[in-house]
């Protein structure tokens, strides 16, 4: 057997251990075996963690910690008694509540609808019943434009601005609408060229996002999530190049998008994969707008997101000649009040808590991703200690199988020493034997689990990272266990009795 | 070479005190073949292994090359092994599934200096195997080999370190008659062609006879110690005869 060692292995004894250990081929695998499974177990789990940990980190960053919604329309929740003492406590929050007394008159006038009238009596369900504990205000303006995200670009800070225009729209594979082929209702976004950079957990499977040019120009190009990929041309399809008719005109497709990490799966319904991407500019040009719905911002440092929403108020509002007593006609939405408002919060305590904690993004958000990495990292220590155990046996293996060398080779440490070895030349030969079984089992056993940790990841779909540092922990500690464990044979080997070995059989 | 003054050494077996030898003097001048002869039990493997510092005597001295060995701690008794003393046993302790130049390297493994260089080593392996005439089988296993040329294996194993003393402990005791005349040839070439000192003990009446002299045990004690007649002169079996009488005397 003859392999390039390093020269700290290179040493003769290093040889005499190897081939003392080769006297017993099947002894020292099967122990070695021990050791590999031992270590490859360890890798393996500390790679699952380690995954879980990065997908999580990617998951609460690509859900946008830095990103800030800016919606077209202004709409409040319905405020009750209770609620409105609670929200009177703490400062004003615009994008939360706006109290009715500060609102112009005019603009309760030119809000105020004949259903509203508490005296009056319907035979029909009011517009307050129909859209539950939400009230109609601006909510339908259609005052923002491509140039509001120009000016918001300019803002400092800003990373990337993405303005948006959302329709729902029948996708029908083929290149007109008569053609033979199957129909998908879904979410279309029209949507800038930035989108990919803002969105960090897209992966294309195929094909690309479009291009400024193709935005400039407003050409008919479509991007498929991968659901309407699914509906449309069956599952595994790549039909890039393929035609697709949305309102009745033919789109190119130019990419295929999915999530790029196992937390989330694309499913029927969502907004980001059961949905078909186009420049705004197309939309625009086809639907003959020049609004847009939203805006969609994100900070370049995540603990600015209070300062910018406040700066990009204070644009809009400028842009959109709005009063000082006036609401806004759009609506700042970040992680921070959306975490709140879905969050499971009663909207009472939400409002409050909107209104009363100041750098409120920076807080919940740091603390979501604190809290999820304190999980996962729990989850990597029960992963680890389920690995320790099966090195604690493989080293009770190679303990085992050293001692069992020791009392066979009785004799052979008498002669040993009859020649001039001395007690720690003895102890130091069956500490290398330890640690030559360990070392090499570790080794393989490091092979064997990155070779694990790349099958789980491909067919159970977890991510799995395997750092170098963790490649290096499992070495050394499968050394180390060769070392502690070969401690007390090799100590045994080396108290013995010259002459009582020689004689023994 | 070897002066042993007084030398004792008793064994505690639960309370009974077994005394192995009861005070032993003598001395070997440098060159000298000794045979030590003896009935079981008599104390000649005691001695042999406080000679061969794989043993401290309970009292009494022992000088090796004019150094006080017997209180010597048991790493520096190690680099006397190493060094100074040459080992062959009854049953050649071989090293199984480990060619014959590889077991008479074994040595170099633990000189003083650190482990003697692969090269180095293989090459003063050779010379030894040599010295035995056994060049010729270095990359044989010990069971690919007879008895006697393991035995010539061992003895070149107790060579390779240049050693001024060469003990043997029963050398033919598991050898035919006509190749421990083999071995015991060696023992006497090595002797006249390098001047190391040999001490030898044996059971059998014609291989002491190979030795310049002869030393009797019995009871922990030498009862004679005779010169013997130049081998090369004699007959082995002629030689047997003046020790026997010494031995009943």
């Amino acid at each position: 057997m003859k392999i390039a060692r390093p020269k700290f292995l290179r040493h003769p004894m290093v040889d005499v251990a190897i081939k003392a250990l080769g006297r017993n081929r099947l002894q020292t695998s099967l122990t070695m075996l021990g050791m590999t499974v031992g270590v490859a177990t360890v890798l393996a789990m500390m790679a699952v963690g380690a995954g879980a940990q990065r997908a999580i980190e990617q998951q609460v960053r690509a859900a946008g910690l830095n990103q800030i919604t800016i919606r077209a329309g202004n709409w409040r929740p319905k405020i009750t008694d209770s609620d409105e003492a609670i929200a009177h406590q703490g400062d004003a929050r615009d994008s939360l509540r706006h109290p009715l007394d500060r609102v112009k008159d005019d603009v309760v006038k030119a809000a105020f609808h004949p259903e509203d009238d508490p005296m009056e009596k319907h035979d029909h369900p009011t517009a307050r019943q129909r859209l539950g504990d939400l009230e109609a205000g601006l909510g339908s303006a259609a005052t923002m434009t491509f140039s509001d995200a120009e000016a918001i670009r300019k803002v400092s800070g800003v990373q990337y601005v993405a303005g948006g225009i959302h329709e729902n729209v029948r996708v029908h594979a083929g290149d007109s609408p008569t053609a033979q082929g199957k129909r998908w209702f879904t979410r279309m976004h029209g949507t800038d060229v930035m989108m990919p950079s803002i969105k960090r957990a897209w992966t294309f499977t195929s094909g690309r996002f479009f291009s400024e040019k193709e935005q400039t120009k407003a050409e008919q190009v479509i991007v498929l999530g991968q659901i309407v990929v699914d509906r449309l041309f069956g599952a595994g399809a790549t039909p890039v190049g393929q035609q697709v008719t949305v309102w009745n005109q033919p789109f190119t497709v130019i990419g295929v998008v999915t999530s790029a990490t196992w937390v989330v799966q694309p499913t029927a319904g969502d907004d980001q994969f059961d949905a078909v991407y186009m420049p705004y500019t197309t939309t625009q040009r086809l639907l003959n707008l020049s609004k847009l719905n939203d805006i969609t911002v994100t900070a370049t440092s995540s603990g600015d997101v209070s300062r910018l929403s406040r700066d990009i108020t204070k644009l809009l509002r400028a842009r959109h000649g709005i009063g000082d007593n006036d609401p806004d006609d759009f609506t700042i939405i970040t992680q921070a009040t959306k975490a709140l408002t879905t969050g499971g919060l009663p909207p009472s305590v939400a409002r409050a808590v909107a209104a009363n904690v100041a750098e409120l993004e920076k807080v919940t958000l740091e603390q979501l991703a604190l809290t999820m990495e304190r999980a996962s990292r729990t989850m990597t220590w029960l992963l680890a200690a389920v690995a320790a155990v099966s090195l604690l046996v493989g080293g009770i293996g190679i303990m085992n199988i050293t001692l069992l060398s020791v009392t066979e080779r009785t004799k052979e440490i008498g002669l040993h020493m009859a020649v001039g070895a001395r007690g720690k030349d003895v102890m130091r030969q069956f500490l290398l034997e330890a640690v030559v079984i360990s070392a090499a089992g570790g080794f393989l056993g490091i092979i064997l689990g990155v070779i694990a940790s790349f099958g789980i990841a491909r067919s159970l779909q977890w991510a799995t990272v395997v750092s170098p540092l963790s490649v290096l922990l499992a070495f050394g500690v499968a050394t180390a266990v060769g070392v502690f464990f070969g401690w007390y044979p090799a100590k045994r080997a080396a108290r013995l009795d010259p002459i009582v070995a020689l004689r023994r059989e | 070479m070897i002066g042993v003054h007084d030398l004792a050494k008793q064994y505690h077996i639960g309370d009974h005190v077994v005394h192995a030898l009861r005070g032993v003097t003598m001395s070997v001048a440098p060159g000298e073949f000794v045979t030590i002869v003896g009935p079981s039990g008599s104390g000649k493997s005691t001695f042999m292994h406080i000679l061969g510092c794989l043993d401290r005597p309970t009292t009494g001295r022992y000088v090796l090359n004019g150094r006080d060995v017997s209180t010597l701690p048991v790493d520096e008794l190690a680099r006397v092994r190493n060094e100074t003393i040459g080992f062959v046993f009854q049953g050649f302790n071989l090293l199984a599934r480990t060619s014959a130049v590889e077991n008479v390297e074994l040595p170099l493994l633990y000189t003083r200096k650190g482990v003697v260089k692969a090269d180095e080593r293989r090459d003063r392996a050779m010379a030894a195997l040599e010295a035995v005439g056994l060049t010729d089988r270095a990359e044989h296993h010990p069971n690919q080999l007879s008895g006697g040329q393991q035995q010539r294996v061992a003895i070149a194993r107790a060579l390779v370190t240049n050693p001024s003393l060469l003990l043997a402990d029963e050398p033919t005791g598991n050898l035919d008659s006509a190749t421990s005349h083999e071995v015991m040839q060696i023992f006497g070439e090595l002797r006249s062609k390098h001047g190391i000192t040999i001490v030898v003990i044996t059971h059998e009446r014609d291989i002491a006879a190979y030795g310049t002299r002869t030393v009797d045990f019995r009871d922990g004690l030498i009862v004679s110690d005779l010169p013997t007649q130049p081998f090369d002169s004699v007959l082995p079996r002629q030689a047997g005869q003046p020790i026997a009488q010494g031995g009943r005397s």
